[in-house]
Order: C-alpha cells, then structure tokens, then sequence
C-alpha cells in the first residue's frame, strides 16, 4: 500500500500519497500551478515547462506534472523567478505561430489565453515568426487549424491512452515539429481514426476543433475525459 | 581458435599475440583509422603491400588505429626486432620503397621519423622493444606527446585493432578474468568508487555509483548500454578510441556486467562512423568466438552478450532517455527523470548508460587498483581525460592529458600555438553544450568543476581553438544553429526559445542588432537553461551565455560600430581589406578607378578615405596583405604600394592643384563651430582634415615647430620624405586648418584655456615619453633613447655616434634607429628578448636592415651598460630562451644566466613609447589601468565632456593607420555632436565603375617595392624604396580579385 508522507506547497502542509507528483497534490490541496500539457487522466509529458517549481534546497526547477512528492518535500509554486521563466514561454508560445485571438473559434474558452491573462502578460518582446501553416480541413466534424498548436501533445495522449487509437503524433524536430494524423496523412482520410473527438475536447486551444463553430463559440469539455480515463482505469 | 576456458588456452592465445607484435621479422604497421586514411593511409598501405610482395620480404604488414597526432597522419610504425618500435610521419607511397631499403640496412629515414617507443605500458601490461635510434626523439620528447599520460588511448595506434589476440597479448581481457576469478562483484564495486572514475560524457557522475544502483537493483532483466552517439561539432575521441582499440570496450562492458547482474548490453554507436561499426563488429564476432562473449564466458559460467545499434543520427539521442526511446524504437525525444534509467530504463528495465571512455577505464582500473588511477588527475576527477584538439593550432589530434592540466598545456604545449600572423583568442570547450574560453583564462585547469565555474562544460571532450580570424559572435551564432536544427522540439524554451535566440543572432550579424538584443538574449538564454527538459536545451545557451560574458565587446562592435573585426560577418564588411584596414579604406575601389586609367578620381577616393595616403602609403603595417584573399592563388595583392602611386602621381606632379580642388569642392558651408585639436601627428591631422571639410573651424596646436607628429620626428628621411608629408599637410592648410606651432599644451596653454574657448577640443598627442627601462648604466654618455635620437636626426642636429652603436628593442622605431646609424657610418646592433618572428617591427623593414647590415643578436636580454670615463665601453646582455607562452600569444623569454659583453661605443633604447599620465591625471581626465586615457569605446569622449581623444594616447603605442582612424571616428563623432546631425557619409564620393570580377583571375606574382642597391642606400639617406611603376602599378590593380562585388541577389549591401 502507498504511505502517507506529509510535505509543504507554499508553505502549506499538504499530506499525499507516496507515487503522486507535486501537480496533483496541488490540486487536491487547492494550490493552483500553471500548465498547458498537463491533464488528469492522461499521462505526463512535461514539454510545456509551465508547471516548473522550485524545491527548497534544489537550485533546479522541477516539473510538477512529473515530479514525484517526497516526505519532507517543500515546494514553492510562486516566485518571482518562476513568474519570469513562466510569462517568457508563454511569450514563445504566442510569438511561435500565429494566435490571433480576435479571430479564433476559441477566443474566450481559450487556455493558453486564459494563462496570459492570469499571469498578466501585456507584450510580446520577441518577434514573431508568421509562419505559413496549413489548416486541414478534411475531416467531416472537425479541423486541425496548426497555427494555433503550441504541440503541447495532449491529443496525442488521449488518443493513444484512452482511444487507443493512436491517430496523432508529432513529426519532424525543433521549430519544425508538426502535429500528423496517421503517416502524415489528411486527417480526413485517416485509417485509425474513430471520429470520436476526445482529442478535440483537451486541446486547450483553437487548434483541434469542431466544424460550424463561429469566432468565440468553442468551448471544450476535457473534464468528460479525464472521468473516462477514471472510469476506464487508463489513469496513470 | 578454440574457447578460452581456463588460464592454460589464455596463455597460449597470449603467446600467439605476442609473437604477432614482436615478431622475429619486420613489422609495419600503418594508422588507419579515418583520420589516416582521409589522409592517404590507403595508398599507403598498398604501397607497403605491394612492395614486400614484390620484394619478397619476411614481414608483417598490419592496419592499426590512430595513435593520436591526427596533424601528422599517415602514421607509420615500424618494428624490427630489438630496436624501438619507430613512428614515421605524413608517409606518402611514393616513399614507401625508401622506408624499406633503409630498414633493410637497419636505417630509419630520419626525415620521417616523428618518434621512437623504447618501452610502451599498456597499463594492463608492458611491452619492451630495445634501445636505439639514438636521433630519434623519445616519443614523449616530442611537444604534442610530452605532457600526455595514455590510460584509455594506450592500445590505439599500437595493436591491430581486427586481431583480438594482440589484445590479449598486451594483456587484454585479464582484467575480465580477475574480476570472473575473484567473484566478488561488491569490491569491484568499491574499487571503482575509491579510484573517482567519473562519467566521461560530460556530466562526470561518479561511475562506482551509477553501477551500484544497477547491481542493487533486483530487477530479473538489466541492461548496460554503451553511449558511442557523438555528435559534437569538432569532437571525434570516441570514433578514435573504437576504430584504435575494440575490444577494451567490450571487456569494461562484459566488466560492468558482471558487476551489476547485467546479461545484456547495447552499444549504441553513430551510423555515420562506419569504420568504428564495422571494427565493433568484426570484434564482438571475436570475443564470441574466443569464449569471451556469450554463454558460460571464460568457463566461469557468466553469461553477457553485446549486441551494436546504429543510431539514427539524431544528436540529442546522446542524451541517456532519448537514446532509449531511439532503442525501444521510438522518435529520439527524452523524457523527464524521475524514473532514472537505473530504475526504469530499457524497455522499462533498469538500465546503466555510459560514455565510451568511462568503460576504458575500467580494465585498467581492476588492473592497477584504485589508488594507481587516482595518481593521476586532480583532487575531485581522477584519470585522464581524451580531448579531440582541433581549431586555429599548429597540431591538431587527439590528446589525452591528466584531469586538473591547464588549458595552455593543451593550445601552446601540445597545439603548438596559432599558426603565424595570429593570435589564439579563445577555447571552445564541451561543443555546442559547452562555452568560450577567453586567451586570458588559459590557466583553467580542464575539470568537470573549473569548466563549470567558467560558464563551460567538459563535454564528451571537443576543444576547439579560435583565432582572431574567428568572430565570436558568428561563433554563437553557428553553435545556436546547431543546437536549434537538433532540437527535438518537445519542450517549449528549447524548441520556441533557440529559434528566437538564433533569430536575434543571426541579425546582430548582419548589422541589425540592437542595443536591448544583448540583455534580451541574456534572459533569454537563462530562460533555457533553467526550464527546458533534457541536457540538450539546458546546455545550449552556454556558447551564447559565455560568449557575452568574455566577449561582450564583440557583440557591442558589431551592434553599435556595425563592425565585425575578424572579418567573419559578410555583411559588415565590404571585402576582407577593408575590414581589416583601420580607415576602412574603399581598397578596391581605387585599385579598379586605377585599372581604369582614372586617375584623378582614384586619387579623390584614396584621399577622401585616407588625407595622408602618400604617408601611408610608404610605412603603413599593411594589415590588409594578411586578409587578402588573393594569397589562395599565389600572393596578396601589394595594395598599400598602389596607393601610394596614386598619391605620389598627384601630389608630386602638376596634377595637385586640380586635385586640391576637387577636395575643396567637398568643403560643407561653415557651421560656425571651433574645434581645438591638439597635436599634428597623423592623428591630429587626419581629424583636422575631416573636421575642416564639414565646416569647422580647425586650430591645432602643436609642440613642435612643424606638423606630422612622428611622422616628420621618428620616421627617418630615407623612409618618408619630408617632401611628400609637406603635400599632404600642404592639402590640410588649403582647407582652412591652422596651426598654432611651439605650443605645448599644459605648460603654454592649459585644457581650461582650450575648454572655455572651443566647442570641442580633440587630444591626439601620441606617446612622447619614453618608456623607462631601468638599466644600470642609463646614465653614461652614449646612451640615447630612440625617439629624442630620431627626432635630432629629423631636425639635422644629429647626435654624437661612436662606431658600434647597440639598440635595444625589436619595434619599427629599433629599426628605424639601427638603419639611420648605418647611414651614419658606424655600425649597429639590434638586441632583442624575443626571437625574430616575434618582433613588432613591419617584416620589410628588418630584412633590409639586415641587408644594409644591421646585425641582431635574437634572444638577448641587455643586464648593464659598462661605462669607461663618463662613456659608453660595453653592454652586458643575459641570454633568453623561449619560455611558457604569454597573453600575448608569444612565447616569454626567460634569463638562463648566461652573460655575454658586447663591447660598443653607443646605446639606443627603443623599448617603447607612454602616455604622460601625471599630465593627463592633473588636467582631470580619467586614466585606465593600463595607463592610457579612459575615452568611450565608441564616441571617443573622454571623462571630459567635449573633450575627445583618439591615437596612441589612448591604445598605447601602435602605428600610423591605425592613430589615424581615431582622427577619423573623432572627426565624425564630434560632427554629429555639435551639429546634431550626420554628414560624415555624405563626404565620401562615389563613382560609377566597372562591377565585374575577374571570372579568370590571372596568373602573375605579386609586384614588390623597389629597395635601392644596398651600397648606395646604407650611405644615404635618400628615399630607400622606390616606388612601383606606373605598369607594374596596373598590373597590381589588375591581381584584385574583387571581393567587394556580391552576388546582388544575396547580398543587398548599402555600404559606407
């Protein structure tokens, strides 16, 4: 059986079980920690480097999405240096493809908006890249829009995880990473994909939507998924 | 071959190698691993085959791994019986038929001969050859060899990496058969912990420790892998140590299996090393074949295989999690620890990776015990260490030193320095992962701590060397490429942030960076560092984060002066000779205007680029020949040469007034303004003439009686003609500049003074006071310091000379003093400390010194000056050699307590010039460390306000092009100061002219100044060097290769 082990988040004592990370004690214990990659129910991937804490007598900063608790652990979720390294990635995310808000089907229901606006981010200092991307728009229900993917591969992981489908991965490296269905085909003419829409549902942006939707008129239910992946047992 | 099972077959397979090494013929063996035969080895090897099938020779021919001294490649060892093993060097077949007559006759050709191995220890056994050979260097006499220690190198180069039984004979496998014998895993265990192995693939984690979390893991399945994925630019010590010496891998990893439990091991190794592949192949089908592989090895019922993967090429597999996914099949793209691999690695496995070199320590680990290999290295990384040494170095090759060796032992020891007319500027340590290493900080011992502290990283163990032919900021810029391209693209900073980085960067190069870039890349690149996932993207930003930290001037040039000195960034320059000319002279602008027959308008493009160019044009350091170009094809093009034809065509002939007035032309209305300048050396006058032109009231004052400075004072009449200057300040004067002459400043006329009368005031006074050099004697009658000598010389009050005079220095102005006694009739000496390459003085001038005979005595320190009645009898000198090397990049002589006495009749000292600090110091101007004036790097403004200074005064003593570019960036600082608004550019014509290159470019050899018969000349102070003629001019001309003219497609240059 998992033990007991007490630690502090801000310096509130939290009790846990041995095996959960920092993320989810937070949660449970009402602490908030920013993040775009991780969702409960799915397993962890720690690419968005949002959730990055510290840990007392640690200079690294740790992921909390993947981080393990430890007895005596205590961890600090907000800092003025955890603000900074959090307010630029966002800053390379919004600058990395072309997230125009005022167009998107996600304006309002948006969590990489909604994180701006909490963390109070007013500028973008880099310089964007604009780069041409396309949208396809092949399959019936739903659009995969790649300007507005911050490859934070949650649909990939709720696919392969609780689908088991395996539709999505990522292609290519660096600032050429690509979101593909299949082997790079259209989405619409993918053998594996059961039409089901979960990897619509925990995108946290405009990227995968559904058709017929208006400029502020998606909104997302991730919470359905992540009681699925509880009821399915397929929760890490 | 049968199985080994017990120590009898050991022997006899021992026995049987042995003889393969030392047998009772002739043994050739030639270096074959990449570096080898990228070099030619092959043909070489042929040749040798070949010739003894030919000859019908007893001998052995065999293919050996590298030894080390990649530079020298092929390397070729020879083996006769009872003499040393020899090391023949950059062996070419065509001689191969030489080496075997002379072997025959017990003959080693000496030319060839790099080295001889008298005895080698192979750590794990040692081999004696015999003595003799008595002139061939010990093979750790020679410089690259002396300082190493080869622990995990010490079968490369010597045994044939194919044969697993000459493995064995140098005691291969041993070290597995103790560990098999002894079965007790938990004291291998502590050995290792005791003798500090740490990782060698860059973290430097205790190796004891990594294997003990394996080995107390009861885990039913563990694996070892071998991490043989480098990918760092410039880093090849892996494939060396593979191609050199197989099977030492393989018994550290059978070693460590048996340590840990582990049945299993993978070695995950480069695709793109095929050699390595396919020796790695060919050896582990050995090792299974001898029983030392496989099931039941070495008959002590330990089972251990080791199977080879080809990585996929991707870089950031060299990172452990990444190279499992890679393993297991999947993208290359790490993933975050906790769980480690020692827990959950390999298909889910406990897992325990290391770097190549960590497992060739092991056998000599078990071989010698833990206190041996702490012998060697410093207090917290025991070992050695193999770094690939490659770069701006005369040698470059493997070389593998104690942890704890300074820095400077690998670039000047071992690297042998920069190759001539340069200087080392910085060490790239670790490749892209890992930082730049300023000159100044070569004492840095190489350790996984002092790298660190320095912003670093050991690395897997790349060190490139960079020169000042390398910009520092490109170099980032290469290295953020890199990093960026194999980035897997996971995690945000890594993925988003050096795409960013790498953006900023690349626009600093191309002149459009901006003040807050800096700051920006430095959070930028902190950002990296502390967020991102894996090793790859937190090591990333170091080149960058060093790179401002050492260099942040460079950065700042090219931001703020659009500037790239060493001439790397395409766009910040116009063609090479420009870049490196301290006016930034248009120089082949005006050597087309004059290929062209247009004279008058290449003369307005010299003068308006350079106001004393027939000056120049005669004693200029011609900093341009060592850029051009042109030396790829045959010689650089003479272009200071030229351009003084094209000032001494105008202004000696009837040509001058029209020039003049082509300048005057130039000449913007009055803006009303006055600017004192103080000083007419080059510097004053350079300003004074840009500064008249834009419509200032020039007066400069000046100490002497006439102007030019050094230029008219130090510089003799047989170098420039007082003629010539007189045309060019004779321009100046045309311009309106006037002249207050015998008026020194602070004892005529005080800064306030010029202060509270002019709007601004330029101090460009150059260094008059000697430098002291306290010499017992000083005092004597007969000993001169050169300038005041010059300067009498100039004024036709010359000083009294005896028949020897002995002068001291190794500058232009030590020269320039020996050349005029000459001309006086008596004879002179040049005593310099360093050796003849090393001295300041133009090339040029020392040869025809020399000719005109000026005698030098290198390597010579003076001690004392013995006098006899109130005069000059003797010098006493010490005698130097060559020492460790200095910031400088030479090395520093050293007194060996040899004197010598010189007798002579005169001393000149022409040790150097200073600035007057007390002067400066009471006038209230800020003075450096160094002792110079503390001016703004980029304005010229001194701690004054609108008061500049520029020249000699604030560098140091230099030469004429360069004090005069002060004059210039002054002139149009001082402008747009006091007009608030930028008309320097406007003053520089243009011309339309041909914008072809040569598609040909012709075959001719450069034209050289004519040197007037030596008899005539050392008896004269008549101009020494004509100038070249009009044809040879336009021939010159005609060698440009035209650098300046870009594909306009890619380059769209607005320039200067």
């Amino acid at each position: 059986m998992s033990e007991q082990i007490t630690m502090r988040i801000d310096g509130q004592v939290c009790t846990a079980k041995e095996g959960q990370t920092i993320i989810e004690v937070a949660q449970a214990n009402g602490r908030y920690i920013p993040s775009l990659c991780h969702m409960p129910g799915l397993s962890a991937d720690g690419c968005c480097r949002l959730c990055l804490v510290e840990v007392t007598g640690l200079n690294r900063l740790l992921p909390a999405c993947t981080t393990p608790v430890r007895n005596g652990m205590s961890v600090v979720t907000d800092s003025e240096r955890l603000n900074q390294n959090r307010l630029m990635a966002l800053e390379l995310l919004f600058s990395e493809r072309n997230h125009i808000c005022a167009v998107c089907v996600s304006n309002g229901h948006c969590e990489l908006q909604g994180l701006a606006q909490q963390l109070g981010l007013t500028h973008i200092h880099f310089t964007y890249n604009y780069p041409k991307l396309p949208v396809d728009v092949s399959h019936p229900r739903f659009v995969l829009d790649h300007n507005r993917c911050i490859l934070c591969a949650r649909c990939v992981r709720v696919c392969d995880e609780v689908e088991g489908a395996h539709v999505w991965d990522i292609a290519g490296r660096g600032i050429n990473s690509m979101l593909v269905s299949d082997l790079q085909r259209p989405w619409g003419e993918s053998q594996s994909c059961t039409s089901c829409g979960k990897c619509v549902q925990v995108c946290p942006t405009g990227a995968l939507v559904e058709k017929g939707h208006a400029v502020e008129e998606m909104t997302k239910r991730n919470a359905v998924v992540t009681q699925l992946a509880i009821k399915r047992g397929t929760h890490p | 071959m049968t199985r080994i099972r017990d120590l009898s077959t050991f022997n006899a397979v021992r026995t049987t190698g042995l003889g393969k090494l030392r047998p009772h013929h002739v043994r050739i063996a030639v270096g074959m691993g990449t570096c080898g035969t990228g070099n030619g080895a092959e043909a070489v090897y042929s040749a040798f085959a070949d010739a003894i099938f030919q000859r019908g020779l007893d001998a052995t021919l065999v293919s050996t791994g590298c030894f080390g001294f990649c530079a020298e490649e092929p390397l070729v060892n020879l083996y006769s019986p009872g003499q040393p093993l020899v090391i023949l060097h950059r062996v070419r077949s065509e001689q191969v038929n030489q080496i075997l007559d002379g072997l025959l006759e017990k003959n080693i050709p000496e030319a060839l001969a790099l080295c001889k191995i008298e005895q080698w220890d192979h750590i794990t056994a040692q081999i004696d050859y015999g003595a003799g050979y008595p002139m061939v260097p010990l093979w750790n006499e020679v410089p690259f060899f002396q300082n190493q220690k080869k622990i995990v190198l010490r079968n490369c180069g010597i045994i044939n990496p194919d044969d697993i039984e000459e493995y064995i004979a140098v005691g291969g496998y041993q070290s597995l058969y103790k560990v098999l014998i002894d079965r007790m895993p938990e004291l291998v265990l502590e050995q290792l912990k005791a003798s500090k192995l740490r990782g060698r693939g860059g973290a430097g984690f205790s190796t004891g420790m990594k294997l003990e979390f394996l080995f107390k893991s009861n885990a039913a399945q563990k694996y070892l892998i071998c991490n043989a994925d480098e990918g760092d630019p410039g880093a090849y010590m892996n494939r060396n140590e593979i191609e050199g010496d197989p099977h030492s891998l393989l018994e550290g990893m059978a070693i460590g299996g048996y340590i840990t439990g582990a049945t299993k091991g993978i070695i995950y190794v480069r695709a793109e090393y095929p050699l390595a592949v396919n020796r790695l192949n060919k050896a582990i089908a050995q090792a299974r074949e001898y029983g030392l592989l496989g099931q039941d090895i070495l008959g002590r019922g330990f089972d251990f295989d080791i199977e080879l993967v080809e990585g996929a090429g991707a870089f950031v597999c060299g990172e452990e999690t990444a190279l499992i996914a890679s393993l297991e099949g999947r993208a290359g793209r790490p993933r975050p620890r906790p769980p480690f691999p020692a827990e959950k690695g390999l298909w889910g496995c406990p897992t325990d990776i290391n770097n190549v070199e960590t497992w060739y320590n092991l056998a000599p680990i078990v071989a010698r015990g833990p206190a041996w290999f702490t012998e060697t290295g410093s207090t917290t990384s025991a070992g050695t260490k193999v770094i690939s040494l490659v770069g701006k170095v005369r040698n470059t090759g493997l070389v593998e030193m104690p942890l704890g060796t300074p820095l400077s032992q690998y670039v000047y020891d071992a690297g042998g320095g920069a190759a001539d007319g340069h200087s080392i500027k910085a060490v790239q340590t670790g490749g892209p992962s890992g930082g730049c290493i300023p000159h100044d900080l070569f004492d840095t011992p190489v350790d996984y701590e002092s790298l660190a502290k320095l912003g670093s990283i050991m690395g897997s163990g790349g060190m490139v060397v960079m020169d000042d032919d390398n910009c520092m900021v490109d170099v980032a810029r290469y290295f953020v490429e890199f990093t960026r391209s194999e980035s897997c693209g996971k995690c945000t900073p890594c993925r988003v942030g050096l795409d960013k980085a790498l953006r900023t960067l690349t626009r600093i190069t191309k002149g459009e960076g901006r003040e807050e870039d800096l700051v920006e890349l430095e959070e930028l690149g902190r950002m990296i560092r502390d967020t991102s996932l894996c090793g790859l993207g937190q090591s990333a930003p170091n080149p960058v984060l060093t790179a401002l930290r050492h260099f942040r001037h460079e950065f700042e040039d090219h931001i703020r002066a659009k500037r790239c000195h060493a001439g790397v960034c395409l766009e910040l320059a116009l063609s090479p000779c420009e870049n490196s000319c301290p006016l930034h002279m248009n120089i082949p602008r005006f050597l087309q205007l004059y290929k062209e027959g247009r004279l008058a308008d290449a003369f307005e493009s010299v003068i308006m680029d350079n106001p004393l160019p027939a000056s120049t044009g005669r004693v200029c350091q011609h900093p341009c020949d060592n850029r051009c170009r042109r030396q790829g094809i045959d010689e650089s093009v003479n272009m200071r040469e030229v351009h003084r034809v094209i000032a001494d065509a105008v202004l000696l002939s009837d040509q001058f007034e029209e020039a003049v007035g082509r300048v005057l032309a130039k000449k913007r209305k009055a803006t009303g303004k006055k600017v004192a300048v103080v000083g007419a050396g080059p510097t004053g006058l350079t300003a004074a003439f840009y500064l008249a032109l834009l419509g200032h009231e020039v007066m400069v004052f000046e100490a002497h009686a006439d102007a030019g400075g050094m230029l008219r004072y130090a510089l003799p009449e047989y170098r420039l003609p007082n003629s010539v200057l007189d045309r060019e300040i004779e321009i100046i004067r045309r311009l309106g500049v006037k002249f207050t002459f015998n008026t020194a400043i602070g004892e005529d006329i005080t800064l306030n003074d010029l202060g509270s009368q002019y709007n601004a005031v330029f101090l460009s006074i150059g260094t008059w006071k000697e430098s002291q050099l306290y010499l017992p004697g000083n005092e004597l009658a007969g000993v001169f310091v050169a300038l005041p000598f010059l300067e009498a010389e100039a004024k036709a009050e010359p000083m009294q000379l005896g028949n020897h005079v002995v002068v001291i220095g190794g500058g232009n102005a030590a020269i320039d003093c020996a050349r005029t006694v000459v001309r006086r009739g008596s004879a002179a000496t040049v005593i310099y400390r360093r050796d003849r390459g090393d001295m300041p003085a133009i090339p040029e001038e020392v040869d025809a010194a020399e000719k005109e005979g000026v005698r030098f005595r290198f390597l010579a320190t003076p001690h004392r000056i013995i006098g006899e009645r109130g005069g000059v009898k003797a010098i006493e000198v010490t005698k130097t050699r060559l020492g460790e090397f200095d910031t400088s990049g030479r090395r520093r002589p050293v007194a060996t307590g040899e004197v010598q006495v010189v007798s002579c009749t005169n001393v000149i000292l022409a040790v150097g010039e200073d600035v007057d600090r007390d002067f400066y110091r009471s006038a209230g101007l800020t003075i450096t460390e160094s002792g110079m004036l503390q001016v703004d790097r980029y304005s010229l403004e001194s701690s004054r306000e609108n008061f500049y200074a520029g020249g000699d005064l604030i560098t140091g003593a230099s030469n004429v092009s360069n004090a005069m570019s002060y004059g210039k960036d002054a002139a149009r600082n001082i402008d747009a100061r006091l007009t608030g608004d930028s008309h320097f550019d406007g003053l520089i014509p243009t011309f339309q002219y041909d914008q072809t290159a040569p598609a040909e470019p012709s075959k001719s050899p450069r034209h050289h100044a004519h040197d007037l018969p030596v008899a005539i000349r050392a008896k004269s102070f008549e101009e020494a060097t004509t100038a070249l003629k009009p044809e040879e001019a336009f021939e010159e001309a005609c060698r440009c290769l035209r650098c300046d003219i870009r594909d306009s497609a890619h380059f769209a240059v607005s320039h200067r």
